[in-house]
């Protein structure tokens, strides 16, 4: 990859501090974490359960708010935004992958690649669609019905439509946890192929060392704080590092 | 408490909002239910001690034995009785005090030249009967009359025409009288019979202007002396009255007259709120059922888990059914309440718009209790019962399955039975419309036509959203496609919502194409039968007032610019041995302003023994012209008639007709209900009807109206009525809504984390919103498409089944306007119904709707 690219940001936070509840039961999901995601770089955010890498998500993706800190996508402060234009920022910026139940049921496969786009009303660059079709592999599944596609077709439909709308940064939040894992391969193959074939950036939240394999760089938390980062993880590297926090929590 | 009860109380306590469609349901079924009922208890029971106060000093009752009673009326006419009898009765040992009770038509004109009353109720005269113990009414302010034109009104009449003691007035009977008002009287404690005018005049002028000959009273009131009890008094007055007169006890005859008010009023009032509030039930069944089956779908996982704990099919069952009752139970126990308040608020609104009756306390049957409770407990259990069994058939093996949508719905066998029972509905009711006209019939083809409604929603259901959301996406983009497509999720679940709007919209297209046809009818059979250019007449709604003065044909004809005038008389008599009304007139005038269609002999000489007869009648009663009818009247004589024309057209006319001449003889207080008017050549409307009025005010000043104003005032009752069926058809309506809402409510819960992906990739709060309302707006446009075309087919049904069963041709008419308004208040309602589902939907918190689990 040029380093032109790596220079800038996709997406950051600042500072980022959330905290649950009050009084005595407060929690600090987020503990004062400054993270940047290079544009252009496939980074997972790894951690054992607790250790707040979820929050981290759903705050930089615009999805809940922070408690101080602040929180960017590109150069967007996301705390200015009101709901509409926070919800119209991740419509036109921002791609999702949860977990599971990823798309409308009552929507086609077709319907619910282009649904962002077609929330937003415009047309969307469907030469770009019709291309990510043919890459996620579902050319001959466009006109079914989500329950009629396995796990795996599900989140490759969910992949295509991260992507539909060209958005700055796809966030994805344990895409291969509910999958076998040759599904989970391909999942992880189609986000790797996103960044570095079509220059695409992807954040994703994991506890699977071998999914975080696939990224380019790891960034390791625990206790809401950021603890490490790793450039060009292997799967070997990833688990040793997570045992080192286990032994030290 | 054992556990199903406990899990059950408990689901309950958790989900108190998902029951208040539920307990609005039932509430308001029952609160109507028992207000109704209640209302008509305590109606009928303050009619009672009104009645039984009034004439509680008359001890008997001297009258006409026999009664002359034509179809369609609650009181016949009774023969008169000679006043001198008075003497006679008055000579009976025990007898302390006879006085004779002289009755007829008066209707008065109020302060600002109106007529009082006369839109219903009749409008009583009579003479003011001197002792205090036998006049039902009892005076109150001013003196009794004594002198010729004086007169006591009853105080209700008093007020509502601003008339005061000292006050001159014009009575018309239907003759104008000049009377000065002396006193106000009151009646049983209250300011009148409910909404009845009296003026009491001297015996008299009671004679003069109310009877036909002098001599003549409608009954004897008779006291009774210490010691002789009311029976001992009818037997000891039965041997000395002639014969066609008897006596009866003053209970007998209040009771007789409660009754007459009880079939006339109270029970038509009752019946048609207890059909409305039936309706009501009705549509809150399927609100209620939905609900449930929505409840149990949802709590599957639940289910199965106490399934695969163990608990067996009865329990889960059993544990649904408890929830049902407990809702049921408090529902209708505050139905029951609400219902009481209801009556208490009536009787209290009731005198506000002039509608006096006694006070007196609610009267609370048992039955106006037990009743509403028990049919709301049935209505509620009765609806929740198959989703129950269907949560008692939860495989255990569900918990572990993802739960799947509900798209059963369009199976054929459910479109088998549904195609049946819409074939059979729609044969019986053509059967009973067009070949054998039979009301049943028709009736039990509406019902199953609105059973296969019903049956074939859910499998109709995918067809019609699709149909109707069809502009929604190009409209409304993928908005508008998800609001179609949610709504076409479940077609069971949106037929059953649709349905408890479909039934509503149904009853309120089926009135209202039944009041445009009932108006068409009327239109046509004055423009058909009405050949005059002006007609006078009364009142078309109820007793029509004192009627008009037989003088008033005479003197517009005598008019330069009147080719002819002929009134319109009504009489009573028994022809051979039924009682029939007859339409008393100039025959050969009446040919030249009304169109009588074709006549066979003729009606220019009828005489006095003639008689003409529709053909229809004729055929009934097998007579031909030259044929022999005989008639009994009244006065309890005999005649025989020859029938010397048969015509076509009964509408205006009557059934017979009969020349004054030969009514005279028989007359009782002679009016005329219509005078219609033809000018001559050249003399234009606007002219003629100038000349009329000024004739026509000197007879009391009745109302003159052109051909087209008389059509119109003739259908003015009807949206009188439609108006009061829309109003209590709302209620039905807003059940349907509460229905519509709450499944909207409850199918969002269930789509919360797919509600929650669409705002994680984009859609704005105002988008989630429009989805929401566009989906209620559809469901609310199936239901009502389908209540128009249901409600459209009865009314045709109701039309020409109305038509096979009377004499007069009935008209079907469809008005366009009004049902357009049907159609948007359902869509609107529809908007409405999504209104705070939409809200709460859009403020789902998006972290917790993906958050996996």
């Amino acid at each position: 990859m040029s380093t032109a690219t790596s220079v800038r940001t996709a997406a950051r936070v600042e500072n980022a501090v959330k905290v649950y509840g009050r009084g005595d039961t407060a929690v600090r999901a987020l503990d004062g974490v400054d993270v940047d995601f290079p544009a252009g770089r496939f980074t997972a955010i790894m951690g054992p359960s607790g250790s707040g890498k979820s929050t981290l998500m759903h705050c930089a993706a615009g999805l809940d708010t922070l408690t101080s800190g602040a929180a960017y996508i590109g150069d967007t402060d996301l705390g200015s935004l009101d709901d509409r234009r926070l919800t119209l920022l991740r419509r036109d910026r921002v791609g999702f992958v949860f977990q599971a139940f990823n798309l409308v049921p009552t929507l086609t496969v077709a319907e619910n690649i282009t649904l962002p786009l077609d929330l937003a009303g415009g047309g969307g660059d469907r030469e770009w669609v019709d291309a990510l079709v043919d890459v996620v592999g579902l050319r001959d599944r466009l006109r079914h019905r989500p329950s009629e596609l396995s796990g795996g077709q599900q989140q490759r439909v969910a992949v295509a439509r991260a992507f539909a709308g060209r958005p700055d940064v796809v966030f994805a939040d344990e895409p291969t946890g509910n999958l076998d894992s040759r599904s989970g391969q391909e999942v992880l193959g189609l986000l790797g192929r996103a960044v570095r074939q079509m220059d695409r950036t992807v954040v994703m939240v994991t506890h699977d060392p071998v999914a975080a394999a696939h990224a380019d760089e790891v960034v390791f938390l625990a206790d809401g704080r950021l603890v490490d980062r790793m450039q060009s993880p292997t799967a070997d590297g990833v688990l040793d590092r997570m045992k080192a926090f286990e032994v030290r929590s | 408490m054992n556990a199903p009860v406990r899990l059950s109380l408990s689901s309950l306590r958790a989900h108190r909002r998902r029951f208040a469609g539920t307990f609005l349901a039932v509430f308001l079924g029952v609160a109507f239910l028992a207000g109704t009922l209640v209302m008509g208890d305590t109606l009928r029971a303050s009619f009672d001690s009104m009645f039984g106060e009034a004439t509680s000093g008359t001890d008997a009752v001297v009258r006409g034995a026999d009664a002359i009673t034509t179809p369609g009326e609650a009181q016949g006419v009774r023969r008169p009785v000679d006043t001198a009898l008075v003497r006679t009765v008055e000579r009976v040992p025990g007898v302390a005090a006879a006085a004779p009770n002289i009755q007829g038509a008066g209707q008065l004109v109020g302060a600002d030249g109106k007529p009082i009353g006369g839109q219903g109720p009749p409008t009583l005269a009579g003479n003011w009967i001197t002792d205090p113990r036998l006049n039902p009414y009892r005076l109150a302010e001013g003196r009794a009359p004594v002198r010729s034109g004086e007169v006591v009104i009853n105080r209700g009449t008093a007020k509502k025409g601003d008339l005061k003691i000292g006050d001159t007035t014009i009575l018309r009977t239907p003759d104008p009288v000049r009377v000065t008002v002396v006193g106000l009287a009151t009646f049983g404690g209250a300011d009148g019979m409910a909404q009845v005018t009296f003026t009491g005049m001297t015996q008299a002028d009671a004679e003069k202007y109310l009877t036909a000959r002098p001599g003549q009273a409608a009954s004897i009131q008779v006291r009774a002396g210490p010691g002789v009890s009311r029976r001992e008094l009818v037997d000891r007055l039965t041997p000395v009255l002639p014969q066609g007169v008897e006596a009866i006890t003053g209970q007998e005859s209040a009771q007789e007259n409660t009754d007459m008010i009880s079939s006339q009023f109270l029970t038509i009032f009752t019946t048609f709120l207890l059909v409305f509030s039936g309706v009501a039930l009705l549509v809150a069944t399927f609100s209620i059922h939905n609900t449930f089956a929505i409840v149990v779908a949802q709590r599957t996982r639940e289910n199965a888990l106490l399934r695969a704990l163990g608990a067996s099919r009865r329990q889960v069952t059993g544990a649904t059914l408890v929830e049902a009752s407990a809702v049921a139970l408090t529902a209708s126990a505050a139905g029951l309440a609400g219902g009481v308040g209801i009556a208490a608020g009536l009787q209290a609104l009731f005198p506000a718009i002039g509608f006096p009756f006694p006070e007196g306390d609610l009267v609370i049957t048992t039955l106006s209790m037990v009743l509403p409770l028990a049919v709301g407990i049935v209505v509620c259990l009765g609806s929740a019962l198959l989703p129950a069994v269907r949560a008692g058939r939860t495989a255990p093996l569900a918990a572990l399955r993802e739960t799947a949508v509900d798209s059963s719905g369009a199976s054929r066998p459910r479109a088998v039975v549904g195609a049946v029972l819409a074939a059979l509905g729609v044969a019986a009711a053509l059967t009973g419309v067009l070949v054998s006209p039979s009301v049943w019939l028709a009736g039990l083809g509406a019902v199953l036509a609105l059973a296969a409604f019903v049956v074939l929603g859910p499998v109709a259901s995918g067809t019609a959203v699709r149909l109707l959301g069809g502009p929604l996406d190009r409209l409304r983009g993928v908005t508008g496609g998800l609001a179609r497509r949610n709504a076409l999720r479940s077609p069971k679940r949106t037929a059953a919502t649709a349905s408890a709007l479909m039934i509503g919209v149904a009853v309120v297209s089926l009135f209202t194409v039944f009041g445009a046809s009932l108006k068409a009818t009327m239109d046509q059979t004055v423009s058909r039968s009405f050949a005059g250019d002006v007609a006078v007449s009364t009142p078309s709604f109820g007793a029509g007032g004192s009627g008009l003065s037989p003088r008033l044909a005479p003197a517009v004809q005598r008019l330069p610019e009147v080719d002819t005038a002929v009134g319109l008389g009504r009489g009573v008599a028994e022809v051979d041995g039924k009682g029939r009304a007859l339409t008393v007139t100039d025959p050969a005038a009446l040919a030249r302003t009304f169109d009588l269609g074709t006549v066979r002999g003729s009606l220019r000489d009828l005489g006095a023994d003639g008689i003409a007869v529709t053909r229809k009648e004729a055929d009934r009663q097998g007579l031909a012209t030259g044929d022999t009818a005989r008639l009994t009247f009244t006065d309890g004589r005999t005649q025989d008639f020859t029938v010397r024309a048969v015509y076509g057209r009964s509408e205006l006319a009557g059934d017979y007709v009969i020349t004054r001449a030969a009514w005279a003889p028989h007359r009782t207080q002679d009016s005329d209900s219509l005078v219609a008017v033809s000018f001559k050549d050249g003399v234009g409307t606007a002219a003629g009807k100038a000349a009329v009025e000024k004739v026509a005010a000197r007879y009391g000043d009745p109302q003159v109206q052109t051909r087209d104003e008389y059509a119109q005032s003739s259908a003015g009752g009807i949206d009188m009525m439609l108006t009061l069926v829309y109003a209590l058809l709302a209620l039905a309506v807003l059940i349907a809504l509460l229905g519509i809402a709450n499944t909207l409510t409850l199918a969002i819960h269930e789509r919360t984390r797919e509600l929650g992906l669409l705002r994680a990739v984009g859609q704005t709060q105002p988008q989630v919103r429009a989805m929401v309302r566009w989906e209620s707006v559809l469901v609310a446009a199936f239901g009502t498409a389908g209540g128009l075309g249901l409600g459209a087919f009865l009314g045709w049904v109701l039309v020409r089944a109305s038509d096979g069963a009377s004499d007069s041709a009935f008209a079907f008419a469809i008005p366009p306007a009004r049902l357009a308004v049907v159609a948007l208040v359902g869509l609107a309602a529809g908007a409405l119904a999504g209104l705070r589902p939409a809200r709460r939907a859009a403020r789902l918190d998006i972290l917790r709707a993906i958050a996996t689990e």
